[in-house]
Parts: C-alpha cells; sequence; structure tokens
C-alpha cells in the first residue's frame, strides 16, 4: 500500500455545511489542575485536523470532552447539532481511543461483527476487516495481537459504520514505519470519502503530512490555529547556518538586518531570520566569506516549539 | 445486543480456569460442610435434612460466588483496561451491558446448580420428586440472576484494589444473614427480622420451600424481584455515568 498524497486544502474543505464539532467556552479543571481553559473549536464536514501538543496540553481531555466521555465544568460540546451521546447513538461517530483496551479471550472477527452490530449504520462485517487490513488476523484472539496490530483492530472498530466524524487518540503510536504509512493510507481513504477527522498526536511530521489544518494546544488553551504551513510562517523565522575562517566578529553579526536568533559554536554561526535574503546579503557586505552556507525553512518541530516557548515566556512574564 | 450477549457467553466459557473453579468450589464445601455431620436428621424447625438443607444453601452459595465476586472483578478489570470506555463510544444502551453481563454469569452457574444436585444425590442419597429437582434447578437459577446484577453494580461502584474487599464483605454478609452457612433458625430474634428482608435469605427461602414440597412464598419471590430491579438498574446507571470521570 502506498500513501498518495492528497490535494484538498483547508480552504476548500472548509467550505460548507454545519460544523461538525464545536466547543463554545469549554472548561475542564481536576482538582486544581486546570486541563482545558475557555476552548473554542469548530471543525467542519471533511476536514483533516490534528490536535498537536506535548503530553499533558490537554489533548485527551479535550477528545473525552469531544464524545461525552467526561462532562465540562462549564461551556458546550456540540457533535453535530446534538449532545456527543446522541450522536454516537445515530452513529455518526467512530472514535479511538488511546487507552481503550479491547475485550480480551474473543477473535478479532468477532469483536469487529459486535461493533458492526452495534453500529446504526454499519458496513459489512468483511468490508471493515479489509479496509482496516485485518482480514488475515480475522481468527486470532484479540488478546494476542501486537502492538500495531491491536491498533488497527481499534480502527477497524472506530469505522465499522458510515461515520462522519473519526476521532483517533494518538493512533500510531506502537505502530512501525510501514504499518504507519498503511494506517494513514486508510485514514486518507476515509478523508476522501468526506469524513471529518480529529487526530491528537504529538508526532509533529505526522500533522504536516497528515492534516490540513492544525491546533496546537497548550496548557488546555489554543495557541495556534491554521494549516501547517500557516503555523511555520508564524514561527516566523528560517534558520541560516554557515562557518567562517579566524576571530567571529561577534559585535558585527548581532547588527545584522531581521535577525530573530543568534548562537556561535567554534566557527558555526546559526542565526534566525525573518527576512534570510537580506541577512545573507549583510554577511556578504560586511567582507565575510561564509562557508557551508545553508538557508532552510523551521520545520513544523520548531515552530512549534517557537510557539509554545513563546507562550510560556508569555505567561512567566504576565505572573 | 444479542451479538454481545454471545459473545459475553462465549468468552465465558473460554476462561476454563474460571469456569473450573467456578464449578469445583461449590461442590467441594457441600461435601466437606456435610461430610462430619448426621445428615438425616432434621435441622431446627426446617423439618429438612441436613443434606437436603445445605444441598440448596450450597448450590446458591456457589451460584453467589461466581456471579458476585466473579463478576465485580471481571468488570473492574475492564473498566480499568479501558474496554468499556470503548464499548460507551458504541450506540449500547446501559441495559445492553448489564443484559450481557447477567447472560454470561448465568452460564457458569447452571453447571455449578446440576454438579451440587448431582453430588447431593449420588453421595449423599438426597431424593426429591422430578418436579422438584426441576422447580429447584430453575428458581435457583434464575435467582442467581440478581446477585450477578449486583455483582455488575459492585463492578462500577468500585474500583481497582477496593473491588475484591467490597465484593467479599458483601458476600460473606449476604451469605450469613441469608442464612446459607447455618440456618437462620439459629438467629437471636431481631437479626431475624432483618434477615427475612435480606435477598440471600429470600433466595434460600424459595429452594427450601420447593424441598418440602411447598408452593414457594410470594414474599420471597417479590423481595427477590424487587432487588433484581434495583441492582440492575443501579447497575445500568452506573455504566452510563462511570465514564464520565474514570
Amino acid at each position: 500500500m502506498t500513501t498518495t498524497a492528497s490535494t484538498f486544502t483547508g480552504d476548500e474543505r472548509r467550505t460548507g455545511g454545519a460544523p461538525v464539532v464545536s466547543f463554545a467556552n469549554v472548561n475542564k479543571s481536576y482538582g486544581a489542575v486546570q486541563a482545558v481553559a475557555d476552548l473554542n473549536i469548530e471543525l467542519h464536514p471533511g476536514e483533516t485536523v490534528a490536535l498537536l501538543g506535548p503530553n499533558g496540553a490537554g489533548k485527551s481531555s479535550t477528545l473525552d470532552l469531544l464524545l461525552g466521555l467526561r462532562n465540562p465544568d462549564s461551556g458546550t460540546v456540540r457533535l453535530f447539532g446534538t449532545t456527543p451521546q446522541r450522536a454516537i447513538e445515530q452513529g455518526k461517530v467512530g472514535a479511538m481511543l488511546q487507552s481503550g483496551s479491547l475485550m480480551e479471550e474473543v477473535r478479532v472477527r468477532e469483536i469487529i461483527k459486535l461493533a458492526c452490530d452495534l453500529h446504526p449504520r454499519a458496513y459489512p462485517v468483511e468490508q471493515v476487516l479489509e479496509q482496516a487490513g485485518i482480514t488475515e488476523i480475522a481468527d486470532r484472539l484479540v488478546n494476542k495481537l501486537s502492538g500495531g496490530q491491536e491498533q488497527r483492530v481499534r480502527f477497524a472498530m472506530a469505522t465499522a459504520g458510515a461515520n462522519e466524524l473519526i476521532v483517533l487518540d494518538e493512533p500510531t503510536t506502537g505502530m512501525d514505519v510501514t504499518s504507519r504509512q498503511q494506517f494513514w493510507g486508510a485514514m486518507r481513504r476515509q478523508a476522501d470519502e468526506g469524513r471529518a477527522i480529529l487526530f491528537a498526536t504529538h508526532y509533529l511530521e505526522e500533522a504536516d503530512a497528515i492534516a490540513d489544518r492544525v491546533i496546537v494546544l497548550h496548557r488546555g488553551r489554543v495557541l495556534a490555529d491554521g494549516s501547517a504551513a500557516e503555523i511555520k510562517a508564524r514561527a516566523g523565522a528560517r534558520k541560516i547556518s554557515f562557518d567562517l575562517d579566524g576571530e567571529l566578529p561577534e559585535a558585527e553579526l548581532r547588527q545584522l538586518p531581521a535577525l530573530a536568533g543568534l548562537s556561535m559554536a567554534g566557527r558555526t554561526v546559526r542565526i534566525q531570520s525573518h527576512d534570510p535574503d537580506a541577512t545573507v546579503h549583510a554577511v556578504y557586505r560586511l567582507g565575510l566569506y561564509p562557508r557551508n552556507l545553508e538557508v532552510a525553512g523551521l520545520g513544523l518541530e520548531q515552530a512549534f516549539i517557537a510557539i509554545t516557548d513563546a507562550a510560556t515566556a508569555e505567561e512567566g512574564g504576565a505572573r | 445486543m444479542n451479538t454481545l450477549i454471545k459473545l459475553e457467553v462465549a468468552r465465558t466459557l473460554r476462561n476454563k480456569k474460571f469456569m473450573f473453579f467456578s464449578l469445583l468450589y461449590p461442590v467441594l464445601l457441600y461435601l466437606m460442610i456435610s461430610a462430619g455431620v448426621k445428615t438425616d436428621s432434621p435441622v431446627g424447625d426446617t423439618k429438612l435434612s441436613f443434606a437436603l438443607l445445605y444441598m440448596v444453601s450450597m448450590a446458591s452459595f456457589g451460584a453467589i460466588t461466581s456471579v458476585l465476586v466473579g463478576n465485580s472483578e471481571r468488570i473492574a478489570k475492564e473498566r480499568e483496561k479501558g474496554w468499556t470506555r470503548q464499548l460507551r463510544l458504541t450506540a449500547l444502551p446501559g441495559h445492553g451491558y448489564v443484559l450481557a453481563k447477567i447472560a454470561s454469569a448465568a452460564v457458569v452457574t447452571l453447571p455449578s446448580i446440576l454438579v451440587v444436585f448431582a453430588s447431593a444425590a449420588a453421595v449423599k442419597g438426597v431424593r426429591l420428586e422430578t418436579w422438584q429437582w426441576l422447580a429447584l434447578t430453575g428458581t435457583i437459577w434464575a435467582g442467581s440472576c440478581v446477585f450477578a446484577a449486583l455483582g455488575v453494580a459492585i463492578g462500577y461502584a468500585a474500583t481497582g484494589d477496593a473491588v475484591r474487599p467490597i465484593a467479599m464483605i458483601v458476600y460473606f454478609g449476604l451469605s450469613i444473614l441469608g442464612g446459607l452457612w447455618f440456618p437462620s433458625t439459629r438467629f437471636p430474634s431481631w437479626l431475624k427480622h432483618i434477615a427475612e428482608y435480606v435477598p440471600t435469605h429470600a433466595y434460600a427461602g424459595l429452594g427450601q420451600a420447593i424441598e418440602r414440597g411447598d408452593t414457594p412464598g410470594g414474599k420471597d419471590l417479590v423481595i427477590l424481584v424487587g432487588y433484581l430491579l434495583i441492582f440492575a438498574g443501579a447497575a445500568a446507571w452506573l455504566y452510563r455515568r462511570d465514564t464520565h470521570k474514570s
């Protein structure tokens, strides 16, 4: 199975349709810990959205609230204009949880048949097995599967019927590279059928490659919400690195235009710049001869770190 | 929902260790307790011989063991592992879950009752009319559903390490108060009044009435049905509520 790049853009998918998910001013605390703080999110039909954040950012809490597994302290969570529980009973939502283990002492086919029988708009069992790539292991006992196989069974349970929203909490945890690619291939087919997909992850490359919209959560708040490209742009800088012979002219380097960051190690200079063209030009005008010059965009990972660091610093400053 | 019931029954049957001990435990207890006793003299004012009285007591006791303790522990474990969270994300109604759990418990109790009866007949020479055997089997089997529902409720009300002690306290409390271990005729009168409303007492009472050849008491039946509704209702409510917090 190969993964073919989807050509949808965020904007195309966002047009039209009532919100699939809407969080309005949602708060949730556990004791003194505020897991979700004044969350406002809207998801639209056909969107593939990544919920990105470090551990403890509130991803799982957000998904629990979304699925009605927990109730918010204040604010409202609506799915398809109704309560999460109603939406689930209507067979509009399929979910794959991070912690949800499977029923033990039963075979894969039996548990999938159960999921199909409980779904108001179910697909045939064989089709569900096929789509999740678990036809070959259908007669195995569920408690004898590897981590990756178990994930695929959970995915099959989440796609047992004609859901309009699929929710996945860190779905590729425990999968090897091949399984991961197969998994996202299967996921893309779901998206291409017009389903909204929301997945939580801390794998940035996954969010970058798969999602057409990325929501960055940090300490229960939405820090950024846009396409992966927009988030990278928001972090602003691109990075420049080069080596110099002789003494590093630090004072002059600090005067470079569009400078967002400067670090020096040995003869290597690393610069973050808002305008790399201007910065590099100025380096030459100083009469320097940079060797091994590299200019690169920040990866989503660095963008993510830049955004969360900035937020942490701001919070610290406000205190 | 039928699929879930079938699946719960199938996986209980596949759990050979659980089946084995659930079958063996009541019959061993019965044979041990009745071993040293002069078994054909009547016990208290029950007009029943020791072998006969204890046959029903131990069949009931054995049935309760597997459905109350077994059910609550298995359910608490499933909750911890997150399976019930996954199940909550399906359109399954709360009563469907409780029904499936009761059905899977009933699969274990029927053979355990039959084994006690068979050994009472073979080893202790207990003789009853055919209708009595059938009625006893049906009554004790059906009655065990009350305690299966209680087991589901406990499995949902308690978590982790607390499940076993709570289930054990409820289980021994009910067994002793209900007169499954020593006939309740030996209780002081104040305790007798309380014991009359304990579900195990009504449960054993139905069996003893059949052994005497009487019509089972309407009061006992009402008490048991009442408890069944309360326990099953509580279990279904706890199932629906549970995942909000766990």
